[in-house]
């Protein structure tokens, strides 16, 4: 089966000293949910820009659906592609209704107005989403976990098979964080989407996707070059299914603090704590 | 594609219509009567009402500008709005033959603005002495009166002869012309009022400047060592109140020869504001600032 | 509020273009002489000469409302079109230096003494356009070379190019000679001139297509006022788009400040009002706001000749004086629609 998205030996740098991304390659099957997780400044949300087609790549490239990412024309990728960022409050007060619609601007009819299927997919996702009963309201008159699920939505009715988000929770209390991933989760069952999350939330993401990516940031003595690798380098991502990847003695290496970890069920959870934690220096590692 | 279709249609529907535009003839107005005596005149500026008075046309003059105000005649006549702004609409309402305007941007906009429309209008320009005589001559042409025209710049010209042919000492005074006070502003070399100044036989005491009407500081006004201050009057019936307020403020400048003279005139502005037939009287009273005891009249 | 559809659209449309003819007619009905509509409709007396009524009305008031709604028209859509383009709220048409660009145009003009005359229009709005539109040209081109479009670069390149231009402009007016002076002025304060029916006929021909056009983009407008970002992953082309708007919009801009100077207030305010009553949809903003703007014009300038008569007042005066206080009415009543960027 093709991959769905792939990503082949990707090197990135903001400038000839700073680079972010060492020959990542990985390759995601259609329908995964796939978590992208790592440590501050290790570069995860420029690689779902790259992911993206928002910055490109200084050496290696991205393959969707077996084409070059770069062979697609604006258009063209935003049916297959489409970004959730995190929310934010436009200038203009235009309505829930209104935001989600603008997603189907492409497909407008030759006086700029949208047709029947562009509505039915608008209402679909805002069902989807559980935003149909606000409507018609200002989109700054929600609350921030609302307006994520609206600019969900407007992802949604864009009506593409990969769905890439950056950090979708962040700023979102327990109640939201679980409704997104619950919501991300049927996505991918119910209309067979690709997921692939940018996450800080380790936890959650265990209980929800498939696989999970950790990336390492970069040591400081990286030669300038971004593509310079010998044998003797350790790669700086892990990729595999969540329980593997999500392992404390990984967590611990990636993130450079003391875990404590334990089994909800299936899956693990990770708990940080630092030297003065109530409960530090816990006797065993239990796993 | 329907769009492309209709884009077309409408471009060529619209250039025709510019062509035709284009092409079709200027309103024509029966043209009034040149040069008969009941041909009704506009003019759009004071000292041009004061030429088509000299020139004896008053019967003929049926609108002026705001401040139209010598003669005093003049001041009867319907107002078309001010010398700045004159309204279109009341120059059309007088339904003039001729339209009398300057040449400065403003008015000349005017002058064309009611030729498109259909008017006669004829532009002047009097910017120096010998523009002012130009342009009697001009309006005199238009309106069919050539030989007052001439008689009247024959007449200022020998006026004007009659002030220079007064003995003059050998050096000329220096005059120091003020237009305003604070900001100190003076008339430089490039003005109509320099001409008459050197036809009264005294010289500018400022020397070639950028600015027609330099803004003038306290130093220059000390290294000008004017022999003479003039200052047109501000407004009229002022004159003993701005000399009042001239000598308390120029008495702060020791130094300068006109201050210790006590040499200050303040004079009526109207007369040497504009270039109109009132020049030699203009011309005159500065020659009587200049040399006090020659025109003891 | 409700999204729009094209049946809410066209009747929206329709209404306010009867109500800018009713007022266009209304307006040329008054003015610093009394006119009657029956004494001018009787057309021209005795063959030869028209009456003056008609003639006030036919040849000064209906061309130079005509101009008032052209003027007015292109000024209110490029105002939508740059707050959109740069997201914000504060900007007008003259923010990006076309206001100090025709400025030194008309002014080098004036100065320069030229008394030749483009199809009848006088030098100063000649040069008052080339001068708009090498402005943004240049600072299109600085922008470019800053911040690849962005817009923090488009708006510093603006405010650069507007601060150079207005101390040439000063010191221009420093050595004009008074005339020339109260001349230029004058004309950059805006004002409103009968033109003849050509200069009437490309102006509006062409301020009517650049609308057209730019009715058109209505949809991808929404979005990049939205985010770049947030377009640019839906698949609207953001560059193409932002260059033909602004292409577009500085045009009608050059051509209405050629026509009649500066006149300021129409741009900023017009779309604010018509976007809190209307609603931020560009479909909808950008023709209801080229028709909100005739119709303020119009008025403006009915105001601007009547209420000092026969002298009259700049346009830009009047339309900065009823500007204001409408608009700080407007916000208050609609207090709750309007969301600031926290």
């Amino acid at each position: 089966m093709t991959a769905a998205i792939q990503v082949n030996q990707i090197s990135f740098g903001y400038g000839p000293q700073k680079p972010v991304l060492r020959r990542i390659d990985f390759a995601v099957e259609p329908g995964t949910f796939l978590a992208v997780a790592g440590p501050n400044g290790a570069g995860k949300s420029t690689l779902i820009q790259i992911m993206a087609g928002i910055l490109k790549p200084q050496s290696g490239g991205v393959v969707l659906e077996g084409r070059n990412l770069n062979s697609y024309g604006v258009r063209e990728q935003a049916q297959r592609i489409a970004l959730v960022r995190q929310e934010f409050v436009p200038a203009f007060g235009f309505s829930v209704i209104e935001t989600v619609l603008m997603a189907r601007t492409p497909y407008y009819g030759q006086w700029g107005f949208e047709s029947q299927e562009d509505r039915d997919l608008v209402a679909k996702a805002l069902e989807l989403t559980d935003t149909a009963r606000f409507a018609s309201r200002a989109l700054g008159s929600l609350s921030s976990g609302e307006r994520q699920r609206v600019f969900i939505a407007r992802a949604l009715a864009q009506n593409t098979p990969i769905l890439l988000l950056d950090e979708p929770t962040s700023f979102l209390d327990l109640k939201y964080q679980a409704g997104i991933y619950d919501l991300l989760k049927s996505i991918q069952a119910d209309m067979a989407v690709t997921v692939i999350a940018v996450t800080h939330d380790i936890n959650l993401a265990s209980q929800y996707c498939d696989e999970a990516l950790l990336l390492y940031p970069l040591p400081e003595d990286s030669s300038g070059s971004t593509d310079g690798s010998g044998p003797g380098r350790p790669a700086q991502f892990r990729i595999g299914r969540t329980a593997e990847i999500f392992a404390p003695e990984e967590i611990q290496r990636a993130f450079g603090v003391h875990v404590f970890s334990g089994r909800v069920g299936t899956e693990r959870f990770i708990l940080p704590l630092g030297a003065r934690a109530k409960d530090a220096n816990p006797p065993t590692l239990r796993t | 594609m329907a769009k492309w279709w209709l884009l077309a249609a409408a471009t060529t529907l619209w250039m025709a219509g510019g062509y035709a535009l284009v092409r079709s003839p200027a309103p024509e107005r029966v043209a009034g009567p040149r040069s008969s005596a009941r041909a009704r005149i506009v003019s759009l500026a004071p000292n041009l009402t004061e030429i088509l008075f000299a020139l004896g046309l008053e019967a003929n003059v049926v609108g002026v500008t705001q401040h139209s105000d010598y003669p005093p005649a003049a001041q009867n006549k319907p107002k078309v709005g001010t010398f700045w702004q004159p309204s279109i609409e009341a120059v059309i309402a007088t339904r003039p033959d001729l339209v009398v305007t300057e040449a400065f941007e403003q008015q000349r906009d005017l002058a064309r603005r009611l030729q498109r429309i259909g008017y006669r209008s004829l532009v002047v320009e009097v910017e120096t002495i010998d523009s002012l005589f130009r342009a009697i001559a001009t309006i005199g042409d238009a309106t069919g009166v050539s030989l007052q025209a001439n008689a009247l710049c024959a007449n200022m010209k020998m006026e004007i002869a009659r002030v220079r042919a007064r003995p003059r000492p050998r050096r000329a005074p220096k005059v120091l012309w003020v237009v305003q006070r604070e900001p100190l502003r003076v008339a430089g070399r490039d003005t109509f009022i320099n001409e008459m100044i050197e036809l009264a036989g005294g010289e500018n005491a400022i020397g070639p400047t950028l600015h027609v009407y330099p803004a003038i500081g306290a130093e220059q006004v000390i290294a000008a060592k004017a022999d003479v201050i003039i200052e047109p009057a501000m407004l009229p019936g002022t004159v003993d109140q701005q000399h009042r307020q001239a000598l308390s403020y120029w008495s702060r400048f020791e130094n300068v020869p006109a201050v210790t003279a006590g040499r200050i005139y303040v004079i009526d502005g109207d007369v040497v504001s504009r270039l109109s037939p009132r020049l030699p009287e203009g011309i005159r009273t500065i020659a009587r600032c200049l040399r006090p005891s020659e025109f003891r009249e | 509020m409700q999204p729009l559809t094209p049946r809410i659209l066209l009747f929206r449309t329709v209404v306010a273009t009867v109500l800018l003819l009713a007022i266009m007619l209304a307006c040329a009905l008054v003015g610093p002489q009394d006119i009657s509509l029956k004494a001018a409709v009787s057309g021209p007396r005795d063959g030869a000469t028209p009456g003056l009524d008609y003639e006030i009305l036919m040849r000064v008031r209906i061309p130079r409302v005509l101009l008032a709604a052209m003027v007015g028209a292109a000024l209110a859509s490029s105002g939508v079109i740059f707050q959109a383009l740069l997201r914000n709220p504060l900007a007008d048409p003259y923010i990006l230096g076309i206001s100090s660009g025709a400025g030194l145009g008309a002014i080098l003009a004036v100065i320069g003494g030229l008394s030749w005359t483009l199809w009848g229009r006088s030098p100063i709005a000649v040069f008052a356009f080339l001068g708009a539109l090498g402005t943004v040209w240049l600072v299109w081109g600085i922008g470019r070379i800053t911040g690849k479009y962005q817009v923090t670069g488009l708006l510093l390149a603006g405010v650069v190019v507007n601060a150079f231009f207005s101390a040439m402009i000063m010191f221009l007016v420093s050595i004009a000679k008074g005339q020339q002076l109260y001349a230029t002025i004058f004309w950059l304060m805006g004002n409103m001139a009968e033109e003849d029916l050509f200069v009437l006929w490309v102006g509006g021909g062409s301020i009517l297509a650049g609308l057209v056009a730019l009715f058109f983009l209505g949809p991808q407008l929404n979005i990049i006022s939205v985010g770049h970002q947030d377009a640019r992953s839906i698949g609207v082309p953001v560059e193409r788009v932002e260059l033909a708007a602004f292409a577009i919009s500085a045009f009608i801009t050059a051509v209405a400040v050629s026509l009649s100077g500066l006149i300021g207030f129409v741009g900023l305010i017009v779309p604010h009002a018509v976007r809190l009553l209307l609603g931020p949809d560009h479909r909808q903003l950008l023709p209801l706001s080229g028709l909100a703007g005739a119709m303020f014009l119009v008025v403006a300038d009915t105001i601007a000749r009547m209420v000092v008569a026969p002298a009259q007042l700049p346009v830009g005066v009047v339309t900065a004086m009823i500007g204001g206080p409408f608009f700080l009415f407007l916000l208050i009543r609609h207090s709750r629609k309007v969301y600031w960027p926290t």
